[in-house]
């Protein structure tokens, strides 16, 4: 929400129309599918009959029967306060997904099989990989930032250059590059360390330009004016710019750590046992990937949904100003 | 596995990094300073190797692998690069033997030395169950699925040739009207499982792989006899002539003795050690 809303009007779901409207369209949507043939067929058996011979009868019984459920979960959800909403739609829209993984007909006791090794192995090696690869991409970011807006021209040509290459090759052609390039040097690296020289390098490269967007964002007068009371180059920056520069920098920040959690999957072509590694592999010799692919991607989104809720506690720790 | 090309990916690096010196240690003194052989292979091949419900390598070249260790008084020790990472050759040392199926050929020996073939895989041929194709010559002009860069694709596009000493005789029994190329097999077999013609109309892979599927419970057929057989050998990079005769000399003691064959046994079945 922008701001609390202070004008009012009446709640869009609650008009007549908009309901109807809602209803012919989800109705006409539903009839193109076969329902009956479903498990919603069999539900309403004692309406419709057989639900293989209720033919059009069916089809449109089901599609009402939804159509309507839909509109009157609509309503109601609107009379709820906004958190009880959010959590509302959430929970539906969570058991719509499960139900959709429900028909691939999983094995369900190998994937619990294997949860345990795909988190003591994969989960781990994943976060951690990330974490690092992350912190050192921080790091360059800072002195990239600093080094694209210097009036400095080695220093500004090297981080342009740097941003530019690194922006502009894909990840996983750097991976490969690093693990198989490197060598070529005499500097071997393992598969570990080549993967996170290769994250913390594209990702800070990515993370300099956010530097250097939300430290320009700052006033030049808050700049002057540090200047001026004799204020040096760091102490402007570490207590005049940046935390200024903080509040804009963090949520596209954000999305790159979470960017970066699902990116670190790119190293798995070099042998590493993560996550998508043993997402790929464990299900192989008994054909179950599609149970590794979707224990894997849940694993993935529960990292996600973390890394989400702490950024959404950093913003709010600096929106503290904005708040009446 | 048995690709005949590695990716172009990796040729570019490779080629772009070829002008400065390559730094390759002696793998046997490596070996020797460790007692630790470490043997690259793939974890996506069952069931030549691939990981078990302990989450373990395991497979018949896995089996190779460490009984080649055993002879020669080694540790093993396996890691997992890609395929294309290994048939790049510059292994830089980090890991001093491949035992994952691969497939002798001259473009292959300029990079490698092949102490031993190990074993023959036959290529064969799927279709689905509901297939009316009943014969190979019936898959003319029909779409089929391989692995990219693998002999089964230069098969499919009756581009093989096995540069190898006493390579078997080869004929092309059929010609496809459209060739699919997939990063593995399983995703080929996924794409005809939907149904006879939906994606394609049949899968050329190892005869091993295929029959893994159909015990798994897809529903598919083979189609008539292998097409062809393939040797696999053992690999290592050039320039070490000791370790490659030692390699060769464990692998001649395990034929001799039994040893290959009845590893074969135990992960396919039937005794793939020698040509047909």
């Amino acid at each position: 929400m922008l701001y609390a809303e202070t004008v009012d009007a009446e709640i869009l779901v609650h008009k007549p129309r908009f309901i109807a409207g809602a209803f012919c369209v989800v109705f006409l949507i539903l009839l193109m599918f076969n329902l009956p043939a479903s498990g919603l067929g069999e539900l309403m058996r004692p309406v419709i009959g057989e639900p293989s011979e209720s033919g059009w009868f069916g089809r449109v019984a089901v599609s009402g029967v939804l159509a309507l459920l839909f509109c009157a979960n609509l309503v109601v959800i609107a009379f709820l306060p906004m958190r009880a909403q959010v959590l509302a739609v959430w929970l539906e829209l969570l058991v719509l997904l499960l139900i959709f993984f429900e028909t691939f007909d999983l094995s369900l006791p190998f994937i619990l099989e294997k949860l345990p090794f795909l988190i003591t192995q994969g989960l781990l090696t994943t976060v951690y990989i990330s974490a690092i690869s992350i912190m050192i991409a921080t790091v360059i970011a800072v002195f990239g930032a600093v080094a694209k807006l210097s009036g400095n021209g080695f220093v500004f040509a090297i981080a342009s250059f740097y941003t530019s290459f690194f922006r502009g090759l894909p990840l996983l052609m750097q991976v490969y590059l690093i693990y198989l390039g490197l060598p070529q040097l005499g500097i071997i690296v393992d598969a570990v360390p080549a993967g996170i020289i290769a994250l913390s390098l594209c990702y800070g490269a990515y993370m300099t330009e956010i530097f250097r967007a939300g430290i320009q964002s700052i006033d030049r007068g808050q700049w002057e004016g540090a200047r001026s009371i004799g204020f040096g180059f760091g102490l402007t920056m570490r207590r005049i710019i940046l935390p200024q520069a903080l509040p804009v920098i963090i949520p596209p920040t954000g999305n790159q750590f979470i960017s970066m959690l699902k990116d670190s999957s790119l190293v798995s072509v070099i042998g590493v046992w993560e996550l998508m590694f043993l997402a790929r592999t464990l299900g192989q010799k008994t054909f179950q990937h599609m149970e590794m692919l979707i224990a894997v991607a849940l694993l993935y989104w529960m990292l996600s949904i973390i890394l989400e809720f702490i950024q959404s506690r950093i913003e709010r720790h600096y929106a503290r100003s904005k708040i009446r | 596995m048995n690709k005949s090309g590695f990716s172009a990916l990796a040729a570019s690096v490779l080629i772009g990094f070829s002008a400065l010196p390559a730094f390759a240690g002696e793998a046997l003194d490596r070996i020797e300073a460790a007692k630790t052989l470490t043997i690259a292979t793939d974890a996506n091949w069952a069931p030549q190797s691939f990981l078990n419900e302990q989450n373990e390598m395991d497979g018949f070249d896995v089996d190779v692998g460490k009984e080649i260790g055993k002879r020669l008084g080694w540790e093993v020790n396996f890691i997992t690069p890609g395929w294309d990472i290994i048939t790049a050759g510059n292994w830089q040392g980090r890991w001093d033997m491949h035992v994952g199926s691969m497939t002798p050929t001259n473009a292959r020996a300029e990079v490698f030395s092949f102490p031993a073939i190990y074993y023959y895989t036959p290529a064969a041929v799927v279709v689905h169950e509901d297939s009316s194709v009943t014969a190979l010559s019936e898959l003319n002009g029909k779409a089929v699925g391989v692995t990219t860069a693998s002999t089964f694709e230069a098969y499919a596009n009756q581009d093989l040739t096995l540069d190898v000493v006493d390579a078997p005789g080869l004929t092309y029994e059929f010609q496809p009207g459209e060739v699919k190329s997939f990063a593995n097999t399983s995703t080929a077999l996924d794409d005809l499982r939907l149904g006879a013609g939906v994606r394609l109309d049949g899968v050329i892979s190892s005869l091993p792989s295929l029959l893994n599927a159909i015990e798994a419970g897809y529903p598919l057929v083979q189609l008539g006899d292998p097409i062809f057989y393939e040797p696999l050998a053992v690999a290592i990079e050039l320039g070490d002539p000791e370790l490659t005769d030692m390699i060769a000399g464990a692998i001649e003691e395990m034929k001799a003795d039994g040893t290959l064959s009845a590893l074969s046994v135990k992960w396919y079945g039937v005794d793939y050690s020698l040509a047909e």
